[in-house]
C-alpha cells in the first residue's frame, strides 16, 4: 500500500511512529493527482473501465483499460479470444453512444454474434480487409483522432515504433481507445498497454483457462500473467 | 429603382425621369424573387408608373382542370420553365401562367413573334401530355386584367391602360369566377358585363361582395398591386477555371479549388442551400478529364470542409496528363441545415469529470471542481449524441480516400441459414432502411454465434478418430440442427457444434447430414 516503508529492523515502539508517519505522507501524496508514483498500480484507484474479468483487472493498472491510448493484443493466431476480451469494453462504447471501427479484420466481421454480446450494429463501420498497409493505418490515425469513434480495432502484424508512437498520439488528442492485434511482440513499443494471450497448456483445466500475459502497462514494473477463462458465456 | 433613398434626393422632376428612364429597362437577368417583392410592395407613385409599362402576357389552360392538383402544379412548372425563354418573370395562376413580355419586346422583335413562339412551345408540351393542344391567351398592362381577358377567350391584345376598362367591360362576369352565391346575387342585380360593375359605388361592392371582389378588380383596372407568386427555377451550379499554364503538381491546384469552392459557398449562402454531392473535374489535353466525385453525409456549404475532403481525394489521385482546367458542377442541392454549438466549450473537461477522476481526486480538488459542475454536469447529462458533425466527417474522409465501397456498415438479418444471416452494407446505404435493421437487430440467436466467419467453410481432417485444425479438436457443446435453404440454390443441412482446440481458441464447426458426413470450420469465437 504505502510507499515508504519502515525499516524492518527497528524496534516496536520506533516502528509504530514511523508508521503513523508513513500513512500520513502516503495519505498526502495520494491526494495530489499531479504526482505519477511508480507503484501506483493494482489494486489502488479505479481509473480504467473494468475488462470484465477480475484477475485481469487486479494485473492491469487503474484496474482495467485506460480511457485514452494504444493497446496492443498479441496472440500466436486470431481467434484466440482476444474479442472475447473486449467485449465489455465494446459494449460500454456503444452504450456512451461512440462508434467502433474495425480497420480490416482477418476474417468476416458476423453481425448475430455482435447482437449477441450486446453490441449495437448500427454503430458499428468496417474498413474492408483488401485496404492496404497505408490507407489502414492512415484510417485507424484519423479515426483515433474522432472523438466520437470511441474504439478503434486494428490488425497490423508488424508495425515500427514511430507509427505506433504515431498513433498514440491520435488517441491521445482524440481521447479515444485504439486496440492493435498482433502476432509478435515488439519490444520497445510506445502503447501503453501490452497483453499477451496464449492458450492453456495444462491438461488439468482441460485447456478452458487462457494464459493472460500483461507484458508492459505504464504502471506496472514487470510483467504479470494470469490465467482466465475467456469464453465464459459459450 | 434600386435605391429609392436616392431617388427622393433629386429633385422631383430629375426624380420622375429617372424613374421613368430605369423602369423602362428592366435588366433580364433579375431574378423573380427581387421582381415580385418590388411588384408587391409597389404602391409609391413611382413604383406604379413602372408597371403601367409592363406588359403581361396570359396563358390559360382550361384543359388542365380535369387533373389532380399536384399533377396541375407539376405541369404549370414545367410549362413555366418553358416560358422562361421569352421572359424572366413567370408567375403562377389557376390554370394559367403570365409572364412579363416587355422587357423582351426590343430583343424577339414584337409581339407576334413571342406569341408564335410560347405557342409553338407549349403545344409541343401539351401534345407530349396527350392534353387538348389549345391554349387561350391575352396581353395587357395588368397580370389580373390578361387572366380576365384570356379566361373570356377573347385572344385580346391590350397596350395602353387607358384601354382596360372599355376592353374588360365587354366580359361577362363568369370570368370572375365567382361563387354560385355570389353570381346569383350579381345576376339579381342586373349585372351581366363586367362594365355594369363599373357604374357601382365602390364601398357598396364592398360591403356586399367582400373586399376581395373589390380588389380583384381594381388590380385588373391596374389601380391597386398586384403581388404574384414567381417561377423560380432550379439552383445550378457549374464554374469552369482555365488554368493560365499547365499543373502537374495537384498540391498546385488547391489554391485555385480554395477559389472555386469560395464562390460555389458564396452561392450556396444566397440561396440558403447546402450540397451534398458534387463533381470535380480536371481537364486534360487530349484525354478525358479526370473526375472526382465528392459526397457528403450531410449537406454543408463550409469551404473549409470541402477542401478537406478534396485534399483527401488528391492525396490518393494520379492523374495521367497535367491539368488544363478544372470544373466544379454541383449534382445536388440541399436545404441547409445549421448546427448550433454546444454551450460547452471544452468537451475533454467535461469528460474528466464524469469519467475517470472522480474518485482519485482529494476532497480539495473536489470542491475546486464542484465550483464548475454547473458548467459540465447536469445540463448536458448525455454522451455526445453519434450523428455528430465529426463523425460524418471522418466517414466521409475514409470514403473519400478508400473508395466509396471500403466503408461497410454491419447489421444481422432475419436468416436462420448462418451465410445469410449477416449483411455488411455500403454505409451510404444504410440510412434509408434504417427502421428495418433496428427491428432486426433486436432478435438474439439463441445458441452461441462466432465473431468471425470463415466466406468458404474449411474442410477438417480426422486423425486416427480425432478431429484436428491445427492442433486436435474436442466438442464442447452442440449440435445445433441447421437445415435446408433450397430456395437459394445451396441446400443445407448441417449440425453444428462449438468445439475447443487444444492451442486455447474455439471453434464453430459443423458436419454435414449428407451422405459423407464430413466435418467443416465454419468460425472462430476469437
Amino acid at each position: 500500500m504505502s510507499v515508504i516503508r519502515a525499516p524492518s529492523g527497528t524496534p516496536g515502539p520506533t516502528a509504530d511512529k514511523a508508521c503513523t508517519h508513513t500513512q500520513h505522507i502516503g495519505e498526502l501524496l495520494q491526494g495530489n493527482p499531479n504526482l505519477w508514483r511508480g507503484c501506483d498500480m493494482a489494486g489502488q484507484g479505479c481509473h480504467g473501465r473494468s475488462t470484465g474479468f477480475p484477475q485481469l483487472d487486479d494485473i492491469l493498472p487503474g484496474r482495467g483499460w485506460p480511457d485514452r491510448g494504444l493497446v496492443e493484443i498479441i496472440s500466436p493466431c486470431w481467434g484466440m479470444g482476444e474479442l472475447q476480451l473486449l467485449i465489455p469494453l465494446m459494449r460500454s462504447t456503444v452504450e456512451q453512444g461512440k462508434w467502433i471501427l474495425w480497420i480490416s479484420p482477418p476474417y468476416l466481421l458476423y453481425a448475430p454474434a455482435l447482437v449477441q454480446a450486446g453490441i449495437n450494429t448500427g454503430q458499428v463501420l468496417v474498413v474492408e480487409r483488401d485496404t492496404s498497409c497505408k490507407d489502414a493505418l492512415w484510417s485507424m490515425e484519423k479515426a483515433l483522432q474522432t472523438e466520437n469513434c470511441g474504439l478503434v480495432l486494428a490488425w497490423q502484424n508488424w508495425l515500427p515504433g514511430k507509427v505506433l508512437r504515431r498513433l498514440q498520439l491520435a488517441a491521445a488528442a482524440g481521447d479515444t481507445l485504439g486496440v492493435l492485434f498482433k502476432h509478435r511482440d515488439s519490444e520497445h513499443s510506445p502503447s501503453l498497454v501490452r497483453i499477451q494471450i496464449r492458450g492453456s497448456q495444462s491438461q488439468r483445466d482441460r485447456f478452458t483457462r487462457s494464459e493472460v500475459t500483461v507484458i508492459k502497462a505504464r504502471g506496472n514494473f514487470r510483467p504479470l500473467t494470469t490465467h482466465v477463462d475467456l469464453y465464459q458465456q459459450i | 429603382m434600386e435605391d429609392p433613398e436616392r431617388t427622393k434626393q433629386l429633385s422631383p422632376s430629375l426624380a420622375a425621369k429617372t424613374a421613368a428612364r430605369v423602369v423602362k429597362l428592366p435588366t433580364r437577368g433579375e431574378t423573380g424573387v427581387a421582381k415580385a417583392t418590388r411588384n408587391g410592395g409597389a404602391t409609391t407613385g413611382h413604383k406604379g408608373s413602372k408597371r403601367s409599362h409592363a406588359l403581361w402576357y396570359a396563358l390559360y389552360l382550361p384543359q388542365l382542370e380535369e387533373l389532380a392538383l399536384p399533377q396541375q402544379r407539376q405541369y404549370l412548372n414545367k410549362l413555366a420553365a418553358l416560358m422562361q425563354e421569352v421572359s424572366s418573370t413567370v408567375s403562377f395562376h389557376p390554370l394559367a401562367l403570365v409572364c412579363e413580355i416587355r422587357s423582351s419586346l426590343k430583343y424577339f422583335g414584337g409581339i407576334d413573334v413571342i406569341h408564335c413562339r410560347l405557342g409553338q412551345l407549349v403545344t409541343a408540351q401539351l401534345v407530349e401530355w396527350a392534353l387538348a393542344d389549345h391554349f387561350l391567351y391575352a396581353v395587357s398592362p395588368t397580370v389580373t386584367g390578361s387572366l380576365l381577358l384570356a379566361r373570356s377567350g377573347h385572344n385580346a391584345l391590350v397596350y395602353q391602360k387607358d384601354n382596360l376598362r372599355s376592353a374588360l367591360g365587354q366580359l361577362s362576369t363568369e370570368v370572375l369566377q365567382l361563387n354560385r352565391e355570389q353570381n346569383r346575387r350579381l345576376y339579381n342585380m342586373g349585372v351581366r358585363h363586367l362594365r355594369d360593375i363599373w357604374r357601382l359605388p365602390p364601398a357598396g361592392l364592398r360591403r356586399r361582395f367582400g373586399s376581395d371582389f373589390l380588389n380583384q378588380l381594381n388590380q385588373a383596372l391596374g389601380k391597386v398591386p398586384e403581388p404574384t407568386r414567381n417561377y423560380l427555377p432550379p439552383p445550378a451550379f457549374l464554374t469552369c477555371y482555365d488554368l493560365p499554364y499547365e499543373l502537374e503538381n495537384l498540391d498546385r491546384l488547391l489554391p485555385v479549388a480554395d477559389e472555386i469552392f469560395a464562390q460555389l459557398c458564396d452561392f450556396l449562402r444566397r440561396r440558403d442551400l447546402g450540397t451534398s454531392q458534387l463533381l470535380f473535374s480536371l481537364q486534360h489535353e487530349k484525354r478525358s478529364c479526370t473526375e472526382i466525385s465528392i459526397g457528403l453525409r450531410q449537406p454543408s456549404r463550409s469551404r473549409k470542409h470541402l477542401m478537406l475532403l478534396l485534399e483527401t481525394h488528391f492525396s490518393n489521385l494520379s492523374i495521367p496528363a497535367p491539368v488544363t482546367a478544372v470544373k466544379l458542377e454541383v449534382t445536388q442541392f440541399d436545404a441547409f441545415v445549421s448546427h448550433s454549438d454546444p454551450l460547452r466549450t471544452s468537451e475533454k473537461w467535461g469528460r474528466g469529470k464524469w469519467g475517470q477522476t472522480e474518485n482519485s481526486f482529494d476532497s480539495g480538488e473536489n470542491q475546486q471542481r464542484s465550483g464548475r459542475k454547473f458548467y459540465s454536469g447536469p445540463i448536458f447529462p448525455h454522451p455526445i449524441s453519434p450523428n455528430d458533425s465529426n463523425l460524418n466527417q471522418l466517414i466521409e474522409q475514409l470514403q473519400a480516400r478508400l473508395g466509396e465501397h471500403h466503408v461497410k456498415s454491419i447489421n444481422s438479418v432475419a436468416e436462420h441459414c448462418p451465410e445469410y444471416a449477416s449483411q455488411q452494407t455500403d454505409y451510404l446505404e444504410v440510412d434509408t432502411p434504417g427502421k428495418k435493421r433496428q427491428a432486426v437487430a433486436t432478435q438474439v440467436a439463441l445458441h452461441p454465434r462466432p465473431f468471425w466467419l470463415l466466406e468458404q467453410p474449411l474442410q477438417l481432417r480426422i486423425r486416427r478418430g480425432r478431429l484436428y485444425h491445427c492442433k486436435a479438436i474436442t466438442i464442447v457443446s452442440g449440435p445445433e440442427r441447421i437445415e435446408t435453404h433450397w430456395w437459394s440454390g445451396t441446400d443445407v443441412r448441417r449440425d453444428y457444434y462449438v468445439a475447443r482446440e487444444q492451442n486455447g481458441s474455439r471453434l464453430w464447426i459443423y458436419r454435414e447430414r449428407g451422405a459423407d458426413k464430413r466435418w467443416f470450420l465454419h468460425g472462430f469465437f476469437a
